[in-house]
């Protein structure tokens, strides 16, 4: 190497470890990262029980990553790189046709407890059992049941990708397959796929959620499969309000794909909406079906019910008498319940709490009094917990 | 416990300009102090406890080698007696910590035998590594290869320097010893040393790491659902994981040695274009084989011995080799595997394959090579045996998988690249178009620096972690 080249490296290296160095010190620190929604670590304080235990070292590991330079501008052109390279992914987010963006890897929760990571290949046995989960509870169940297991945005937006669609099919058909007849088991995702490939938004681009839209077709669907189809709203009815165009929600975040468009979030109205009274876990909700607080952070899906709580229930203010319907559901059932509300009486249970066990569905039903009951859970969540394989 | 590894974003920005900057301040004088302090410093960050065992285990090991240097002249027999008592007490160490629950839970499978294990016992960072360099000290002022080291310093310097400390390269005592008190600080040292950790840390993080990810995709679909492919993939991808990240890991402690001045023994080269085992021995983690030669197989007589006990050393060698990287059975078997194959060749095989086309022995080695990491990355052997069977379609649901097949091809580029960049001929094009068109060594220097800022990139997306709030 000749002399002046060497020079050159030397001097530039160095400036670039000196000069971030110092730069990591001379900016402030920042306490919460809107793109990951997670508090960062900030300078660690010295104590000396920490640091025997290594704990000193590894919070200061992380103080570092957390607070570095442009750090989502790093994360960006990473996530830039992924694509140039011709991955098509980045962090285990596909991104498909007009921007949509999909998780492929999920965590297999599997009969021997070690969970497979990051795969996405369909364990049979584990759906068989999940089957088995809603069987029994149809067996038990003392009121009409329904049970809509929810697609996840690869099995739904499978025209948007070149990834293939086979072990979604296999995961369908494993579980219609082995689902009695006896079940009123609602297999929605070629409805919504079809819909998806006609362009209907029916999920969000960004988000794993569905859309408003797509809330309101499951909404009509639980409505048929409870025999009520003439009681259904029709769509037309609803003024619709678009309350965010910035969504930009877990798929963007954990990509780095932060270029795709923002998705937008609409709230369906029928003007009746102040006649509900709703709570959380035993606190009114001052907003009702919806807390438009949320709609200024980044979260934007929890504008629907709030976001997460273990209980919330639904009733009439004037205290009119209606059905109850028991929900036993995920977040994808939020975006339901306004529609619901219209013709029971809610009692949603979070199935995915990691405080209380609401699997057993027949208890839990009886328990609010209810006259029908709801299993409404994402085919990723029943992938990932063995929530549905424990129903009874 | 978490030690600061290399490619750490702490470490880039923080551990390392600090320490350039007090190196290169202080005095000629005060240069090895600072670097013991700062190892040390090193060490305690991932082992705040243990940093103190490693120190005595230092000190003792100072001070029998001025024992054995005040009576290796006019007493050889006190002087090995201090050898063997030195040795024996760095290898107790190595023993307790590492191998002492195997052990106990193991022979207390014997009936009658009842060892209790010992929980919580953790193995302290590095004692691998920096209980060998002791050793090779020991041993060598006892041969009279070098001169006892003096000064306390000096010598801790050598045993606890930090790109080596924690990861090899096994720096032998005699390699190193000229360097301790003369070696010389220049820019061109210093900027080969910054091309060879770039080199390293983009072969562990650009390359290594997503290989990684790739293996474990396909290990964990393998789990769920065997396929040929998928089998054959595990295997594949994890051999060259290893060898970007460990090769890698290597190339950035040698890059930081020269950053100080110091040249440190190669440790890999080109493993995988090896035509037999034995070859491969030679060019994958050369600094352990030719230590294991220097310190076991050549006092066990070496090559010098008759044809059983010849094959006994190689026996035993690998045995050890194995046990080194691990106390759990897989790397026994996977030491008793090398030594049956090394073993053979020597009987005949190496004089066959040579007789046989080239091609031939790279196949056999590559599926040798790959079969052996096969068990060493399974401690649970039953695991490797139902994934070797896939191989050859036993037991598999199919040939591969949609979603498999979907990655393959994703993934395909990458393993091209990293395949052909574990031969020579990407460094064998890039000298030869330098030779002919010098003014590529400035494109060099801005490729070696950008490659610098996508290695960031990539580390800082890695301690990106969205919280996923609504999967409730």
């Amino acid at each position: 190497m000749k002399h002046r080249h060497s020079i050159a490296t030397v001097v530039i290296f160095v400036l670039l470890l000196g000069s971030v160095a110092v730069a990591f010190w001379l900016l402030p620190d920042r306490n919460f990262s809107a793109r990951e929604n997670r508090a960062l670590q900030t300078l660690p304080r010295f104590d000396a029980e920490k640091l025997f235990s290594g704990e000193l070292s590894r919070a200061y590991n992380d103080y570092y990553a957390d607070q570095f330079p442009v750090r989502d501008l790093f994360v960006t052109v990473k996530g830039a790189l992924e694509l140039l390279s011709g991955k098509g992914e980045n962090n285990g987010i596909l991104i498909g046709r007009g921007g949509q963006l999909a998780k492929r890897l999920f965590d297999t929760a599997r009969v021997d407890k070690n969970a497979a990571t990051d795969s996405d290949v369909i364990d049979a046995t584990h759906l068989q059992n999940a089957a088995e989960g809603i069987n029994r509870a149809t067996r038990n169940a003392e009121v009409p049941l329904v049970v809509l297991l929810t697609g996840r945005t690869a099995d739904v937006a499978a025209s948007a990708f070149l990834y293939p669609a086979a072990e979604s099919d296999k995961m369908l058909a494993t579980l219609r397959e082995s689902v009695d007849d006896r079940a009123r088991y609602l297999d929605l995702v070629p409805t919504y796929r079809t819909l998806y490939a006609d362009g209907e938004y029916v999920y969000y681009r960004t988000d794993h959620h569905w859309t408003t839209l797509g809330a309101y077709y499951a909404y009509c669907d639980i409505l048929r499969a409870f025999g009520m189809e003439k009681d259904i709203i029709p769509a037309k009815s609803f003024q619709k309000e678009t309350v965010a165009t910035d969504f930009r929600g877990t798929f963007a975040s954990a990509s780095g794909f932060h270029f795709v468009p923002p998705d937008s979030v609409e709230v369906w109205l029928l003007g009746n909406e102040d006649e509900f009274l709703v709570t959380a876990d035993g606190c009114v909700l001052d907003g009702g079906f919806y807390n438009r607080a949320h709609l200024s952070g980044n979260d934007k899906y929890s504008v629907f019910l709030d976001g997460t709580h273990d209980v919330v229930t639904i009733t009439k203010k004037d205290g009119t008498d209606r059905p109850t319907l028991a929900i036993f559901k995920d977040s994808f059932a939020n975006s339901v319940a306004p529609f619901l509300a219209q013709h029971f009486d809610l009692v949603l249970y979070n199935l995915s709490s990691p405080r209380t066990d609401y699997t057993d569905v027949t208890a839990y039903t009886r328990a609010a009094d209810a006259d029908a009951a709801l299993v409404l859970y994402t085919l990723g969540n029943v992938i990932e917990t063995d929530k549905i394989n424990r129903l009874r | 416990m978490e030690s600061m590894v290399f490619s750490s974003l702490i470490f880039l920005f923080a551990y390392l300009p600090a320490v350039l900057l007090l190196y290169y301040i202080t005095p000629r004088k005060g240069k090895n102090l600072i670097l013991f302090v700062v190892s040390l410093f090193f060490y305690a960050w991932g082992e705040p406890i243990y940093v103190l065992l490693m120190l005595l285990s230092i000190t003792l090991a100072y001070l029998f080698g001025l024992l054995i240097g005040e009576y290796r002249k006019e007493n050889p027999r006190r002087a090995k007696l201090f050898t063997v008592l030195s040795v024996c007490i760095s290898l107790s160490f190595l023993l307790f910590f590492k191998y002492y629950n195997f052990f106990a839970l193991n022979l207390s499978r014997v009936p009658m035998v009842n060892i209790p294990t010992i929980a919580g016992l953790a193995l302290p960072i590095g004692i691998s590594f920096y209980t060998f360099q002791i050793i090779s000290y020991t041993v060598d002022v006892f041969r009279k290869d070098c001169a006892v080291q003096k000064n306390y310093i000096n010598f801790g310097a050598y045993v606890t320097l930090f790109p080596q400390l924690i990861a090899g390269p096994i720096v032998r005592y005699t390699e190193i010893d000229e360097q301790l008190t003369h070696r010389r600080e220049s820019a061109r040292e210093f900027a080969t040393g910054v091309f060879r950790f770039v080199v390293g840390l983009s072969k562990k993080v650009l390359i290594g790491d997503a290989l990684a990810a790739g293996f474990v995709y396909f290990q964990d679909s393998l789990s769920v659902s065997p396929s040929v492919a998928g089998a054959w993939l595990t295997v594949i991808l994890y051999s060259l994981h290893l060898y970007y990240d460990f090769s890698g890991y290597s190339d950035m402690a040698i890059g930081l040695g020269h950053m100080l001045g110091f040249s440190f023994p190669e440790n890999f080269n080109y493993p995988y274009v090896a035509k037999s085992i034995t070859e491969f021995w030679r060019r994958w983690h050369i600094s352990l084989s030719s230590w294991f030669r220097e310190y076991v197989y050549i006092p066990l007589g070496g090559n010098r011995v008759g044809t059983f006990k010849r094959y006994r050393n190689l026996a035993i060698v690998w045995l050890l080799t194995g046990f080194w990287h691990g106390a759990d059975w897989n790397f026994v078997l996977w030491g008793v595997y090398f030594a049956v194959i090394i073993i053979t060749e020597r009987a005949f095989l190496l004089h066959l394959l040579e007789k046989l086309p080239r091609a031939v022995g790279h196949l056999y080695s590559l599926f040798l090579i790959g079969v052996g990491f096969l068990i060493f990355s399974h401690h649970d052997l039953r695991v490797a045996f139902s994934t070797f069977l896939a191989l050859f379609g036993v037991g598999t649901d199919g040939f591969i998988s949609s979603t498999g097949l979907y990655t393959l091809i994703r993934q395909a580029p990458l393993i091209l690249i990293s395949a052909i960049g574990a031969t020579p001929l990407p460094k064998q094009l890039w000298e030869r178009a330098q030779a002919k068109h010098p003014r590529l060594q400035a494109v060099a220097v801005a490729l070696c620096i950008l490659l610098f800022g996508v290695c960031v990139a990539y580390l800082v997306d890695s301690t990106f972690s969205p919280f996923e709030y609504t999967q409730f």
